[in-house]
């Protein structure tokens, strides 16, 4: 029989429920657990915990999986790969090592993938006579209009294939590409080829492990979750089982979860990951590889069985992209709501007197935004409003308050100026949750795109 | 002409990268899916959205997996963290499409 290796997709997101994995790694379910923590916004976040302490910037999600997850992967000679090292790999590395330790786990190497961190290299790019255009409007990055939180650019596969070449059970990589954490762990067990790749018949199986990776990348929304193409979802959610691939040489895979858990694999799930935050399917840009998945080839097998085939690859891109993260400023928001009768009329005077107070204050609000919940919340201008007379015959509605504000008081004096509308302003409006909320970072992303030659990804490894 | 329900035919997902949105519209089936390609267009898409897509929507067809792919630029408000949306994401940017009326022949 030919060698089938099978991966799960054992988180979606920084903040994920571990049970799944746990499930998988208890059934012994897979042959290695594949996390990806980092969203594009996701490496900004974490720099905010490691100006607050160094010793942070890593996804502290890893603290929980050390003491429950982690134990019982090893035990069954389960592999872990990960992004969850973030701003801080390192660090990482080492409070994952003390807490194993304290569990008495020996004879685990752990690795580090760093290389990707470039906001100390600023100056480097500006004297190579780099202009960092921003992908989407071509504008030159320097002179630099907002502070820098992070600066980290998409590394791919070849650094986890060294790592699990030297031995590592564990890696905790920094700014891996989701989907090549999956090509990573492919290279390493088949022996492929991914830096040095030239043939078409390296591309492929490239491309193929690239859309596993990207079919896993997102946890439970492909094997049920979040799905409007199996609605109602006559399955069960509390315990959806994460989807696993179990991959054949060739990169051709078959995707599937466990039978003991809820969820659902079928075509229609795994089609709805695959159209997920993809743009021209026929040039789905990787580090390691470019994928055309126009001909893609997706069949239920069998239930809960779905086989992937039929994808090809193109040599990787020339430049690597890298997301730069700026502070803008804060962003304030508060919910208010007020009851029937003339629900919508006193919103209506609740904002009149709350902008008429904000004159009067020393607030500087660059941008601010009223939405009804239950009605333009979640669509904004795109869904048509509801007349007055029918808005005050409703037995309550909300209003939420978003502010943008380059300060880190005016948010906060803003929505506390209003509290006084409690006692002064229309009558029943009840403010959730309490008085006063505070502001979060405004924090935007600069997309770039640099040449390879300046990204040396680094494999370091732990033993314990 | 006919009126149906873009939900009759068709299920979508949506996500985010920095300030593009992208709606993926999978057909039920292979004939709902040459309705979608006939009729589902990249303005009648933009259009939907009423002014929150700022910029050009393009549109991939996707054969194999019967399902059109709608990139649509400059349209989550300055992207996820800029933004002052409640659904900073675009995550609901795929429920809203599917309340779409479409006008279609009655022989499709």
């Amino acid at each position: 029989m030919s060698k089938v290796i099978r991966i799960a997709g054992a988180q979606g997101f920084y903040g994920d429920s571990p049970l799944a994995a746990m499930a998988i790694a208890m059934e012994h379910g897979a042959d290695y657990l594949m996390h990806d923590a980092l969203a594009e916004l996701t490496l900004s976040i974490l720099q905010k915990d490691k100006l607050k302490d160094p010793t942070l910037g890593y996804a502290r999600d890893i603290e929980v999986h050390a003491r429950t997850l982690y134990p019982m992967a090893f035990a069954k000679g389960i592999k872990i790969v990960t992004n969850s090292g973030g701003l801080n790999p390192a660090s990482a590395a080492e409070k994952v090592k003390a807490i194993l330790e304290k569990s008495g786990i020996k004879g685990i190497k752990i690795a580090t993938i760093t290389g990707d961190d470039f906001l100390e290299r600023f100056s480097e790019l500006e004297q190579a006579g780099l202009k960092l255009e921003n992908l989407d409007n071509n504008e030159p990055y320097f002179p630099a209009k907002y502070p820098v939180t992070n600066a980290n650019v998409y590394i791919g596969a070849q650094a986890v294939k060294d790592a699990l070449d030297q031995g590592a059970n564990l890696i905790l990589a920094g700014r891996v590409a989701d989907p090549c954490l999956a090509l990573g762990i492919l290279a390493h067990e088949f022996n492929w080829k991914i830096d040095e790749a030239s043939t078409q018949e390296d591309f492929d199986r490239m491309a193929a492990a690239i859309t596993v990776g990207h079919i896993l990348e997102c946890g439970g929304q492909a094997s049920g979750g979040n799905t409007y193409s199996e609605w109602p979802m006559n399955y069960k959610l509390s315990n959806l089982g994460y989807p696993i691939a179990h991959v054949k040489e060739d990169g051709s895979a078959v995707i599937t979860k466990l039978k003991s858990q809820g969820g659902k694999v079928s075509r229609n799930t795994v089609r709805e990951q695959l159209v997920y935050e993809i743009h021209d399917p026929s040039n789905y840009i990787t580090p390691d590889v470019v994928v055309d998945l126009t001909n893609i080839k997706l069949e239920n097998i069998a239930e809960d069985q779905v086989s992937v085939s039929g994808i090809k690859g193109k040599a990787k891109p020339e430049k690597l992209k890298l997301n730069i993260g700026q502070m803008e400023g804060y962003v304030t928001e508060q919910f208010f709501f007020f009851s029937y009768p003339f629900a919508y009329d006193k919103i209506q005077m609740f904002i009149k007197a709350a902008k008429e107070i904000w004159a009067m204050l020393p607030v500087k609000i660059d941008e601010m935004r009223f939405n009804i919940i239950g009605v333009n919340g979640l669509h904004e201008d795109a869904v048509d409003m509801p007349t007055a007379d029918e808005l005050n015959q409703r037995s309550e509605l909300g209003l939420r308050i978003a502010l943008k504000h380059k300060d880190d008081r005016s948010g906060k004096m803003a929505i506390q100026g209003i509290v006084c509308l409690g006692l002064n302003g229309p009558p029943g409006v009840i403010s959730v949750p309490g008085w006063g909320n505070t502001n979060r970072a405004m924090l935007s992303l600069w997309p770039t795109l640099i040449p390879r030659e300046f990204v040396k990804p680094v494999v370091q490894i732990i033993s314990l | 002409m006919l009126t149906i329900n873009l939900i009759d035919i068709a299920s979508a997902r949506s996500g985010d990268k920095n300030n593009v949105c992208n709606i993926g519209v999978m057909a039920k089936t292979k004939e709902d899916y040459q309705v979608l390609k006939k009729h589902l267009t990249a303005d009648l898409v933009k259009a939907h959205f009423k002014g929150l897509i700022k910029g050009k929507v393009d549109r991939y067809e996707w054969d194999a997996l019967e399902s059109l792919n709608f990139v649509c630029h400059e349209a989550l408000d300055g992207g996820a963290s800029r933004s002052l949306r409640m659904d900073t994401l675009g995550k609901n940017f795929s429920s809203h499409l599917l309340r779409m009326e479409l006008e279609i022949d009655t022989i499709a």
